[in-house]
């Protein structure tokens, strides 16, 4: 019996095929869909940090092959930052996710419960409901290294110089998103104006104002506060400071969230805008971060970036800490379940573990970038602080030794919060499946 | 109670008059601006019934293509014109490839299609131009941006001169369109396809020529909006939303009348800041900018179903 070719060629395509389809197999992949708007009226704010998160991922797959062995998948769903879209997003993108990042206070709100369900991880850092804090009841919602309340908190210190008693008598604004996300400081200013008698002054911007604020800022010129506290999304950041500019409101008493101290919405107004400032969990700088980004990303010709100089602005930064603390929370599972593909669950436990001390930002290359913070089971923020940064006219710069969120004050409420949401959301499942090590 | 929200506001409109006079000089402001947006709406609803849910995005796109081509080094002067000519032939390309197939169907449809329009339009000029937000030429133009003090009743009245000119350029487009639409023939050939397209027609009007003409129109409106517009907040895609302020104001005036646009954009512009500042902040929490032009336009139409200026329909069985 001769060589039959033909039998001999199919087995070798047949076991070429099945060692391709091994080798496939075995290369490890995450999977981190990110609920993105890069359209929409809150695109200009959303690009930057869209763009930042997703350089961070593509600077480690391209330069250390991914985490710990296996590529990160950084797949985009475009919300427009709308809340039924993101709902979409989430369920299209949840049967592959490892977590799911609902870039919105509201679609924050309306994925919480699900997520219990479904078992993913929420990660929403500098964003979402506060309470999410509460670990022992939020077992699967984290927003490291700051939450809004922490935010207001460090505003406030701020702007009384340590004392909240000196601010007694004074009339402080809270210019706001009318949305959950403008909303969200709103319960524990009121807390801290009746402990300490200053008049507490809610503004809200419709979204259909967010161009036009002339009445809100006729408000302030009739009502005169001592302090303009901005919760701006999107246009209403410009919006609100070409209006500061116009009404002639001093600039050193209007103080933003970090979601209102974007430079491109400063831009617009260039000089006038001087003294403006914002609270922010990060510094934008020259960090060795940034080099590799540039050279393994931007200059490779794999950033969605319009200019490199965009490298700078405090949003891209921003972007590239975010996806560096969901990084750190798949390198933390990886390290405790001693696989690199890990699953959802796997990386809740490494998102409640998070330890980013300065060492290991500075062998990041993130030194003085960002906050220092740990998570914990109880803990699921961090509260790490931050920096007061000003608008010098070109760009923002730190002003500001760390500051840090009053505590003492912030904890009860959130514990009463977390509580009252539990209670109205009943069942909501404690946490005796996933009890504290 | 009552006093407080009877005769308070009255009292204090009184006792701060110069605070008054910027309430209603910024309501004013605010007025001209919604009426510019509804104009476009108008116009186009007048010559072919169809409601162009695509204004809004039009003064997005001929905004992003103004500041686009001046940021390629393209001189301020030369930018406008260029700019005009992509709303010409955008405007052709709407009527070659959207309008012209559908003539005949249903105007739900057509209102379908402009949606489409709107979609592409947002797809498209993000692409060429990014989604980031755009600082207006405002002075490139030679639109000033200083502004003048007053002090009536020993107060202060506060006028940008931007604007003064966002005014300005309003009532001259709002008179040309008037003067164009009475007494040009293409005016008149506009207006005689609002009225019935078959008789029209039958007079030798050209549809499609007519639809260009009118849907350029639209794009200039849409060009001098997102002029002043952007120069007072930047050009981003957040300026499509201002659309929806054009809303109430064609439920006030009617759909088909351009005095009806500027008279109800006005009113809707100085009532809302005035409900706003005297009611809507005190009592109820402010914001009520948004809901309040569609309640009043809502009980305006109780009275008068077509609004203010429409035509009043009256169809015998």
């Amino acid at each position: 019996m001769g060589f039959n070719w033909k039998v001999a060629g199919c087995a070798g395509v047949l076991s070429l095929g099945v060692a391709l389809s091994s080798s496939i197999a075995s290369a490890a992949e995450i999977y981190i869909p990110n609920l993105s708007y890069r359209t929409g009226p809150f695109a200009a704010t959303g690009i930057p940090l869209m763009n930042g998160q997703r350089d961070y991922v593509e600077m480690l797959n391209a330069r250390d092959g991914g985490v710990g062995g296996a590529k990160l998948i950084f797949d985009e769903c475009e919300t427009g930052y709308n809340t039924n879209k993101g709902v979409e997003c989430y369920e299209k993108t949840k049967s592959k996710a490892v977590v799911t990042q609902p870039w919105s206070t509201g679609i924050t709100l309306q994925v919480l419960p699900r997520t219990n369900v479904d078992k993913i991880p929420i990660l929403a850092p500098g964003y979402g409901f506060s309470p999410m804090a509460d670990g022992e009841v939020f077992a699967w919602a984290f927003n490291p290294p700051i939450s809004y309340w922490d935010g207001a908190s460090m505003i406030l210190n701020y702007i009384s110089d340590g004392d909240l008693s000196s601010l007694n008598g004074k009339k402080v604004a809270l210019l706001h998103l009318d949305h959950p996300f403008g909303k969200e400081p709103i319960p524990l200013i009121e807390k801290l104006a009746e402990e300490n008698g200053f008049e507490f002054l809610p503004i809200p911007v419709g979204l259909k104002e967010m161009q036009n604020q002339s009445a809100q800022w006729l408000q302030i010129r009739r009502e005169r506060p001592d302090f303009v506290i901005m919760w701006g999304w999107g246009a209403m950041n410009a919006g609100a400071i070409t209006e500061a500019v116009k009404t002639r409101y001093p600039m050193d008493q209007f103080v933003g969230v970090w979601w209102s101290g974007y430079d491109g919405d400063l831009k617009l107004v260039g000089e006038k805008g001087k003294g403006y400032k914002s609270i922010s969990w990060n510094v934008p700088g020259s960090y060795p971060v940034m080099d590799d980004i540039k050279t393994h990303v931007v200059d490779a010709g794999n950033s969605l970036l319009d200019s490199p100089e965009d490298m700078n602005s405090v949003f891209y930064q921003r972007g590239i800490v975010i996806s560096m603390i969901l990084v750190e929370g798949i390198k933390a599972a990886q390290e405790k379940f001693g696989t690199p593909e890990i699953n959802a669950e796997q990386l809740r436990w490494g998102l409640e573990n998070l330890n980013i001390t300065d060492e290991v930002l500075a062998d990041l290359g993130m030194a003085g970038m960002t906050v220092p913070f740990s998570t914990s089971c109880t803990n699921h923020t961090g509260h790490g602080g931050g920096w007061m940064l000003e608008w010098n006219g070109t760009e923002f710069v730190q002003v500001s030794d760390k500051l840090m969120p009053d505590r003492a004050v912030i904890e009860p409420l959130e514990k009463a919060k977390a509580a009252e949401y539990a209670e109205s959301n009943a069942p909501w499942p404690d946490r005796s499946a996933l009890p504290c090590e | 109670m009552l006093y407080d929200v009877l005769i308070d506001p009255f009292v204090q409109m009184f006792a701060l008059p110069d605070f008054f006079l910027q309430v209603l000089w910024e309501g004013f402001v605010s007025g001209v601006l919604y009426a510019l947006i509804a104009l476009g709406f108008v116009l186009i609803y007048k010559s072919s019934r169809i409601f162009n849910f695509a204004q809004g995005i039009m003064v997005v796109f001929s905004a992003l293509t103004l500041v686009g081509l001046h940021s390629m080094g393209v001189p301020a002067i030369a930018a406008v014109p260029l700019t005009l000519l992509v709303m010409y032939l955008l405007a052709m390309s709407i009527e070659r490839v959207v309008l012209r197939p559908l003539v005949n169907q249903p105007d739900i449809i057509l209102f379908m299609a402009t949606i489409g329009i709107t979609l592409f339009l947002i797809g498209f000029g993000q692409l060429v131009f990014g989604g980031d937000n755009k600082v207006m030429i405002t002075e490139q133009l030679g639109i000033p941006t200083g502004a003048f003090e007053l002090e009536p009743f020993g107060g202060f009245v506060l006028i940008e001169q931007k604007d003064l000119t966002a005014v300005t350029l309003a009532i001259l487009l709002v008179v040309g369109l008037l003067v164009f639409l009475n007494k040009t023939k293409m005016g008149r050939a506009i207006r005689a396809l609002g009225d019935d397209h078959q008789a029209a027609l039958s007079v030798g009007i050209s549809l499609s020529t007519i639809w260009v003409l009118v849907w350029f129109i639209a794009g200039v409106i849409a060009l001098v909006t997102g002029v002043v517009w952007g120069a007072r907040a930047g050009v981003s895609f957040a300026l499509e939303v201002i659309a929806y302020k054009a809303l109430p104001v064609l439920m006030l005036g009617g759909l088909e009348s351009v005095s009806g646009a500027i008279v109800g954009g006005i009113a809707i512009g100085i009532l809302e800041k005035i409900f706003e500042i005297y009611w809507g902040q005190p009592f109820l929490g402010g914001n009520t900018e948004t809901w309040f032009p569609f309640i009043f336009a809502l009980l305006v139409l109780l009275f008068r179903p077509q609004g203010l200026f429409g035509e009043r329909i009256i169809e015998r069985i």
